[in-house]
Parts: C-alpha cells; structure tokens; sequence
C-alpha cells in the first residue's frame, strides 16, 4: 500500500498496521510473549499505551515537523525509497498529517500556540523516557532476561532517537543520560540487526554501508577461497572440472541472496 | 471523568460539593471537564488537579516505589488510550447513539436552533480528532474488541487484590473506577459496552466495593444522585 508503514508482506497477503501485524504472527506461532504471565501481559499494553500516548508525538514532531530535521534527514531519506514523482508528493503529505493529529490530539486550550504545544510534547517525552527507564532499571529486557513484544516497542520507538543523527537532538540528548535505556538499545542492534537491513534501519545510511562494506568482505573471502580451490584443482588434475562449475554456481547463489535481502 | 476526580478526592478525604452547570465547558479554564473552585483558584482536567491536591499535602501514590509510580502511570495511560477514546467513540462516531443520545443530551440546555448546532460542532470536533488518530475507520466491533482488551489486561493487573496496587487506593483506581461505573451504569442504545465489562467479575466487584466505601458512607440518597448525575454529565463532554 502506499502511504502505511510498516506492512509485512507475506506470500500473497500484504498486512499494515502494527497490532495486524502481531497478530498475523501470532497466528503463524511466532509469538515473543509466550513466557509472560497475564499479569505481565497486561503490563505490556499498559507500557504500548504510555509510549504512544507520551513519546510518539514527539518522535512524530522530531522526524516530521521540526523544520531542519524534515528538511536535511527525513525528507531525503524517505523520498529516496519512494518512486518519482510520489517521492514529491508523500513526504509533505505526512508531515502536514503528523502536524494535524499533534495539534489535534494535544493542542487544546490552554496551549494556544504550536511552540507551547510543542514545549508540552518534549516534557512528555522525557517524562517518558524517565518513566521507561526506572522500569527497566538493570535487568536486560523489559520482562527478565529474554525480550519480549514491550522490548521491541519501546526498541522500536527509541532506535530512531538514539542513532538517527538530526541537527536537532533535544530528544537524543535526554536518552543519552539514561545509560540503561542506551545499552538496551545496543544490545538489541548488536543482537538482532547485524546483517539484514530492514526498510527503516534506524541508522540509516550508516548501517547500509556497514552492512555493504560487510557484504563486500563476505563476497571477497568467498571469492578467494574459490581462487584456492580452483589452484588445489588444477594442481592436482583427477578432479573432473564438473566440479568446477558447480562450486561457482554454488558461490554465485549464495551471493545473490544477499544482495536480494539489500533491495528495498 | 468528572466521576474519577469525585471518586479521587473521596479517598484523600476532601470534602466536595457537585453543581451541574450547562455552561460548565466555558467555566473552566481550559474548555475540558472536571475542573474544581476552590478559594480563588480553578483548576481543570484530572492531571492537574491532581498535582494541585498534592501541593496542597494529599497525595495517593506516595507509598509506592518508582517503578510501581511508572507502572500506574503506564496504566493511566492505557484507560485514557482505550476506554476514553471508545466512550468517545460510542458517543459521537456511532450514528445510533449519536441520534437517539448524544445529540438530545448534549442540546438540552439549549433552544432551537442552537442545540443542533453546538451538537454538530461538538461532532464534527470528535470525529476530526478520531480520523487524526485512526479510529474512524475502525467499526463498533473493532472499538468493542478493544475495550475488550483494555479490560481484560486491567482485569489481570487487578487479580484477588482490593486495588490496584494492594490495599491502598491510588489515582489510578479512581480513574479506572470513575470510567468502568460510567460505562456500567449509562443507557445506552446497546448494552454491549457494559456487557465487555460485566465479563471481569473481579472489575464490577471493584466498583461495587468502591461505590460503598465512598460513596454510600456519606449522606446516602444525595451522593448517590450526585453520582448518577454526574455520570450523566461525564457522558455529555
């Protein structure tokens, strides 16, 4: 679809929207929750509420509405990954959508001006993040020591503050004094995100060439080591050159997946 | 809400009096309701007020650690998030009820054609800020599924326990209190909202217990016609 994201494409089905989503996968039996008590699962949509009630509004604002971060990050990185000409039209379109439902949603009386209403937001924010903080005090996840769904919210939401470099970094600065919430944020890109590249990578261009760079260095070590077999091959001539061709095949498959996985 | 905040200062012990006033939305200094008088000040919407009773020496949660504070405030969260969004929901995005309740309640102060007016406004208001936060395109059932959700998780959260956070009262029983007691008691055009919550016995049992120890203490015909009165005017917002 055009205009919402996140959607996961299935085979044939194409599902949008996050709770879709989650339950989609639950019912295909990929479910993180499956050790959590009821008590512990209520909490998780306690927490889900907290972050998109307090924090998502001002991650809304950061990436969309703040001028100089639109202009110099967001705008250019979206448009990058859309097709000419909607690269022109959607960026704009959800800027003034995130500004329309921040004003709504927050901007009632007695915040009259945007720059109250925006003051209220970070407030919010921080407050949150303070909040999150203290709940996940110095145990790994959230809920113990293996993540769960409120993990990958709350990663969700604070990967883009912590490593999206804008001009602009209030937010960015904040989570940086919170040193528990930042090596959760480590943990899980060390953990989960070393080699796909997902369609918001939070790290944006970085990860992209870290990960091409990596690429390369796979597609180099495998190509030397076919150079060896091809030397051990021709100095000892009773292998059948069959052999050969099926190795480099082999080789050409294996690099070709990878770089399917890099497309958008 | 205007029940949660009453429900809230119960139990601080704070003596208060109900007025219903039709103009009460431009009384207040921010246009939300409840709001309070006390003295010279006015103070409106639940999270100041609440700030306010604290600065003042009456504060609820002052016996809980920090994560439990965050735990209530998440909790908090999720009412306003759910149960808030669908009582609006029910009340000016459902065209049955908006027909046969809302429209005739929320004009009633008012004469022709000025009860019609204010009413569309007030709709076309909500339904702005449903479309801005995607729930306009979710259906009744949808909405029902979700307060389904929020009860049940608030249902788990609240085991065998009296409260929410064991034996003592917080802000967050009065909230939960002041919304599942409007919703249980409200006619509405479909008993279904009521029914999702009559299904956590352990939630009814809640605002049973909380209606007598509170409620019914005081003067017991007044308080309890104060209270479906105001439950009235919560749904009028």
């Amino acid at each position: 679809p055009l205009e919402d994201v996140p959607v996961l494409i299935s085979e044939d089905i194409v599902i949008s929207q996050p709770a879709k989503i989650l339950n989609f996968l639950r019912k295909q039996k990929y479910n993180a929750d499956y050790d959590l008590s009821a008590k512990q699962g209520a909490d998780t949509l306690a927490y889900i509420a907290l972050l998109e009630e307090k924090l998502l509004p001002a991650l809304l604002h950061t990436f969309w509405v703040e001028a100089e971060n639109y202009c110099s990050v967001t705008k250019p990185w979206f448009a990058s990954r859309i097709a000419f000409p909607l690269s022109l039209y959607l960026p704009g379109k959800m800027s003034r959508k995130v500004l329309n439902r921040i004003l709504l949603t927050r901007g009632g009386p007695p915040l009259y001006s945007l720059t109250e209403v925006e003051a209220q937001i970070y407030r919010d924010a921080k407050e949150c993040l303070n909040l999150l903080s203290k709940r996940l005090g110095t145990s790994q996840f959230f809920f113990g020591d293996t993540p769960t769904t409120l993990d990958a919210f709350v990663f969700g939401f604070l990967a883009p503050i912590y490593k999206v470099c804008f001009p602009r970094v209030q937010l960015q600065e904040h989570l940086k004094q919170l040193p528990n919430l930042c090596r959760f944020c480590d943990d899980i890109l060390t953990c989960y995100f070393r080699l796909t590249v997902s369609g918001h990578s939070p790290a944006g261009q970085d990860t992209a060439d870290a990960n091409l760079q990596k690429l390369t260095q796979l597609v180099n070590k495998e190509s030397n080591l076919i150079e060896k077999m091809d030397d051990n091959l021709r100095k000892s001539p009773q292998h059948p050159p069959r052999k050969l061709t099926t190795l480099k095949l082999a080789a050409g498959g294996e690099e070709s997946s990878p770089l399917n996985r890099l497309s958008p | 809400a205007t029940l949660c905040f009453q429900a809230f200062l119960q139990m601080c012990n704070l003596p208060i009096q109900v007025v219903c006033r039709a103009n009460a939305e431009y009384m207040s200094p921010s246009g939300k309701l409840p709001f309070i008088h006390v003295g010279n000040q006015v103070v409106s919407e639940l999270g100041p007020i609440v700030q306010f009773v604290k600065a003042k020496g009456h504060s609820l949660s002052d016996g809980l650690d920090e994560v439990q504070k965050a735990e209530m405030k998440a909790y908090m969260e999720l009412v306003n998030n759910m149960l808030l969004t669908a009582e609006l929901y029910l009340q000016w995005c459902d065209d049955v009820t908006v027909e046969e309740i809302t429209h005739p309640r929320y004009g009633s102060p008012y004469p022709w054609p000025l009860n019609r007016i204010l009413s569309y406004q007030k709709q076309w208001e909500v339904r702005r800020k449903m479309k801005a936060i995607g729930w306009a395109g979710k259906t009744l059932e949808q909405v029902l599924e979700d307060v389904d959700q929020c009860c049940q998780a608030l249902s788990q959260r609240l085991g065998t326990q009296p409260y929410f956070f064991n034996k003592q009262p917080t802000e967050l029983d009065a909230l939960v209190f002041g919304h599942l007691f409007t919703i249980l008691t409200t006619q509405l055009t479909t008993d279904e909202l009521s029914e999702k919550v009559k299904n956590y016995s352990n939630l009814t049992a809640f605002c049973r217990r909380i209606e007598q120890q509170y409620f019914e203490g005081h003067d017991k015909d007044s308080s309890a016609t104060a209270a479906a009165r105001s439950a009235k005017r919560s749904l009028l917002r």
